[in-house]
């Protein structure tokens, strides 16, 4: 009788590909209790055959794709032995996508016990089912994703990082190499001698130039986007090396993002380093505590003699 | 004034005047304003001594005086103008690039003796100058004086404030101190003199002909005795007037820096044709430093100087050159960011910076120890717990700039400090070395020959003048390393001022 109920509905849902809503189920299986209805409903839900969705109106129930049923169906083979519990965790790792989910999380969305999470997570993992990425924020915390699924950017740092480990050296390289083509340009347009209107715009470079010039060089193993490049160029106007402005520019212009673009110029600084930094007094570690007649004094001071000497 | 201003104050005060005159100096400072009896008693100097130093201190500007109800006079010290000492060299650098050796030698008479009259400081020049020219050509009092009226004119010197002269029926006592007042027009004002003469070598009674010493001497006592014709017209160096001039300077260089081509300063005219000089101005314009803003189109474009920002970027390199100096680039990197954004928390400054995380922890506590950049905290929950609480780093420019300027005192303070331990040092060394050019010039004059003057120099051994070139080496870096300090000071001043105006 319930076999009879679940295929009838699994008809009417093919029938209607929208979505039924119970009442259409209850108008053409009359005779079958609520209850049973329900279970047979259930059923096929929990079997991942329907989903559930919620109108205005109230529920729906939708056959699902074809093509999401078919890893159902191969996981349902696969998870034949498994209890519910195991099915669970796994929907929720799933509806994480790759940005992955923490054990905890799941444990409150799934409410079962810290025990049973773990042991279910080693059988999905041993299944080849789930994978844990380490993420770069926290390292000792351990997102869970499906198996076959990129880690988002968030969780491994991107491009800086291979390995939770910042690649420092990497970011030094490419951020030298990015000043000195801006330099070099800066340098030929200032000995190109024109007026100057030309001279400042032509020694101005776009962060796409810039991007295309790194890729060239091919100096970095993983692919780097303009995003990236712009990070770097970033650090160099921290720096202090490098100055930006922004330009509205045409829709379709290379390089060009949402109708402006990034140009970036290298740049002296205003002022030398000034004249407290040029005395020793100026770098002094014991500073606070030199004073006449004391242990650290101007009279005595070792840093004062190193640099008359020099 | 805080104690390393007072330190300062004392050693500057000690150096040029003395032990007395810094004793009642340094009292002044510390105690505001006094009258003489109390300055007396509370330093224990006695009233003759108390009145020559505040003469000395009232003629070179760095002391005023009050009459208070009572007709009790209050002297107060102005602690500021004491520490203007330390600029001499640069004004008296400023008048020579601007008025050559004449310029240079009016500013430094009126800087050494505080006031002088016209007619005095143009003798003066005029004596200096003919000694350092050739035998037979002396300096026209002329061309000091129109040099001197040219540093009048561009206000580089202004006329002291003077007693007005009252009417004779005023029938009560004298007033115990003369009010002194100043007419705004009147301050640039150079009296008609008419300067005739020469400047007169100090000579030696046998250079010249024999008979003619002898003839100019009654006459020069004669000269004396008339009477000068700018009596009471005093003079003295307007210190504002060369800050201003340092301050245009400071922007002139920083855009060059920035635009890498050659400036003419403020506001001499321009030799470029026009149309380069408007593209100069759009890009001036338009560069992000932000100096210059344009207001309004009449006349072709009117551009407009924006002191402040411009004050605020110079200040804020000089703190951003200290931290890359004492802290090294990646610190400055964050130091740079931080400013920029304003506010940010410590997972942004990582981000940002590309700096991993544990060194860039390290530098933000490094600065925040040095009172470079402050923390800001934003409570999530009305407990203030530390774990939801957000803690957001940001640089508050005016109280860095402080911090900065009081370290500059300070700084200035060692150095003059160990300048006159390195002098104490050597004194025995100095004193001889003294005593031998003594000898040597005075046997010189006798004419001696020339063996004698060798042994006499040989009285100093090799290893002595070694050690006497190392001495002066030694001053002279000192000696620019504290006129290199006063620069960061000037900066970091003129900068806190003008905010301090703004509000």
């Amino acid at each position: 009788m319930r076999f009879l109920a679940t295929l009838r509905i699994i008809e009417l849902c093919h029938q209607f590909p929208h979505g039924i809503t119970d009442q259409v189920i209850q108008n053409e299986m009359p005779h079958i209790e609520a209850q049973q209805r329900a279970v047979a409903i259930n059923r096929l839900l929990s079997m991942g055959q329907l989903d559930l969705l919620r109108s205005n109106t109230g529920l729906l129930y939708r056959i699902k794709d074809s093509q999401n049923a078919g890893p159902v169906s191969f996981f349902l083979s696969k998870m034949k032995g498994s209890d519910n519990q195991e099915k669970l965790v796994y929907q929720i790792i799933e509806d994480a996508g790759n940005k992955g989910i923490w054990s905890r999380d799941i444990r409150y969305k799934s409410n079962l016990p810290l025990t049973e999470i773990n042991k279910i997570l080693k059988n999905l993992e041993s299944k080849k089912l789930i994978k844990a990425v380490k993420s770069v924020a926290a390292s000792k915390k351990k997102v869970y994703m499906l198996y076959n699924l990129q880690p988002d950017r968030s969780v491994t740092g991107g491009a800086w990082y291979s390995d939770q480990d910042f690649e420092s050296e990497f970011v030094e390289v490419l951020n030298q190499q990015c000043f000195k083509f801006l330099q070099s340009k800066a340098e030929t347009a200032r000995e190109s001698k024109q007026n100057p209107m030309i001279q400042r715009n032509s020694s101005f470079a776009s962060s796409h130039e810039v991007w295309k010039y790194i890729c060239e060089l091919g100096i970095s193993k993983v692919e780097l986007s303009m995003e990236d490049i712009e990070t770097i160029l970033n650090t160099l106007i921290y720096d202090g090396k490098v100055e930006m402005t922004i330009i509205a520019a045409k829709e379709g212009t290379v390089g060009s993002v949402d109708g402006h673009m990034k140009l970036y110029r290298a740049v002296n600084p205003i002022i030398p380093p000034t004249g407290l930094v040029r005395a020793p007094c100026g770098l002094c570690p014991v500073f606070d505590d030199c004073h006449e007649g004391g242990e650290i004094s101007p009279s005595n001071c070792i840093y004062m003699t190193e640099w008359l000497e020099f | 004034m805080t104690q390393a201003e007072i330190k300062l104050c004392s050693l500057l005060l000690q150096e040029h005047f003395g032990e007395i005159v810094e004793k009642i100096g340094v009292h002044l400072i510390r105690t505001g304003s006094q009258p003489l009896r109390v300055i007396a008693h509370d330093t224990g100097t006695s009233l003759d001594q108390v009145k020559k130093a505040l003469c000395v201190l009232i003629q070179h500007n760095l002391v005023i005086y009050q009459v208070h109800k009572r007709g009790v006079v209050e002297y107060e010290a102005q602690c500021s103008r004491v520490l203007r000492m330390l600029r001499y060299p640069r004004y008296i650098y400023t008048a020579k690039t601007l008025y050559s050796d004449t310029g240079e030698l009016i500013v430094e008479e009126l800087l050494l003796n505080g006031k002088m009259t016209m007619s005095a400081v143009v003798k003066k020049v005029a004596d200096r100058l003919t000694e350092t020219m050739e035998d037979g050509k002396t300096m026209d009092y002329a061309e000091v004086s129109n040099t001197f009226v040219r540093l009048a004119d561009t206000h580089f010197v202004q006329r002291c404030p003077f007693v007005p002269a009252t009417e004779n029926s005023d029938p009560g006592p004298p007033p115990p101190a003369p009010t002194l007042v100043i007419n705004e027009k009147d301050m640039y004002l150079v009296p008609k003199l008419s300067l005739i003469g020469k400047g007169k070598r100090r000579r030696s009674s046998d250079e010249d002909a024999t008979g003619e010493p002898k003839a100019k001497r009654p006459k020069h006592t004669a000269d004396n005795k008339e009477p000068i014709p700018d009596d009471g017209i005093y003079w003295q160096a307007n210190l504002d007037r060369f800050h201003q001039h340092f301050r245009d300077q400071g922007i002139v260089s920083a855009v060059a820096n920035r635009m890498d081509q050659i400036f003419r300063s403020l506001p001499v005219g321009y030799n470029i044709s026009k149309q380069v000089l408007d593209q100069y101005l759009t890009l001036l314009a338009d560069d992000p430093l932000e100096f210059v803003g344009k207001s309004g189109d009449s006349g072709g474009g009117m551009y407009v100087i924006n002191l402040h920002k411009a004050l605020g970027s110079l200040a804020t390199a000089t703190l951003e050159s200290v931290v890359q100096e004492r802290f090294g680039s990646r610190c400055a990197r964050i130091f740079r960011l931080v400013l920029q954004k304003k506010h940010l928390e410590q997972k942004q400054v990582e981000d940002f910076a590309m700096i991993p995380a544990k060194e860039a922890k390290d530098m933000l506590y490094k600065m925040l120890s040095e009172n470079f950049i402050s923390l800001q905290e934003i409570p999530k929950t009305p407990d203030h717990a530390p774990s939801r609480t957000f803690y957001l780093y940001t640089v508050n420019i005016l109280s860095a700039a402080r911090m900065l300027l009081h370290r500059c005192y300070k700084s200035i303070a060692n150095l003059i400090e160990r300048r006159q331990f390195e002098t104490k040092e050597n004194k025995r060394l100095l004193e001889k070395s003294q005593r031998v050019e003594a000898i040597i010039a005075s046997m010189q004059a006798t004419g001696a020959e020339e063996a004698q003057l060798q042994e006499i120099e040989e009285m100093i051994t090799a290893p002595e003048r070694q050690q006497l070139e190392t001495l002066k080496r030694n001053v002279n870096k000192l000696d620019a390393s504290e006129i290199q300090v006063d620069e960061t000071i000037f900066l970091l001043e003129s900068y806190i001022e003008s905010t301090m105006k703004r509000q």
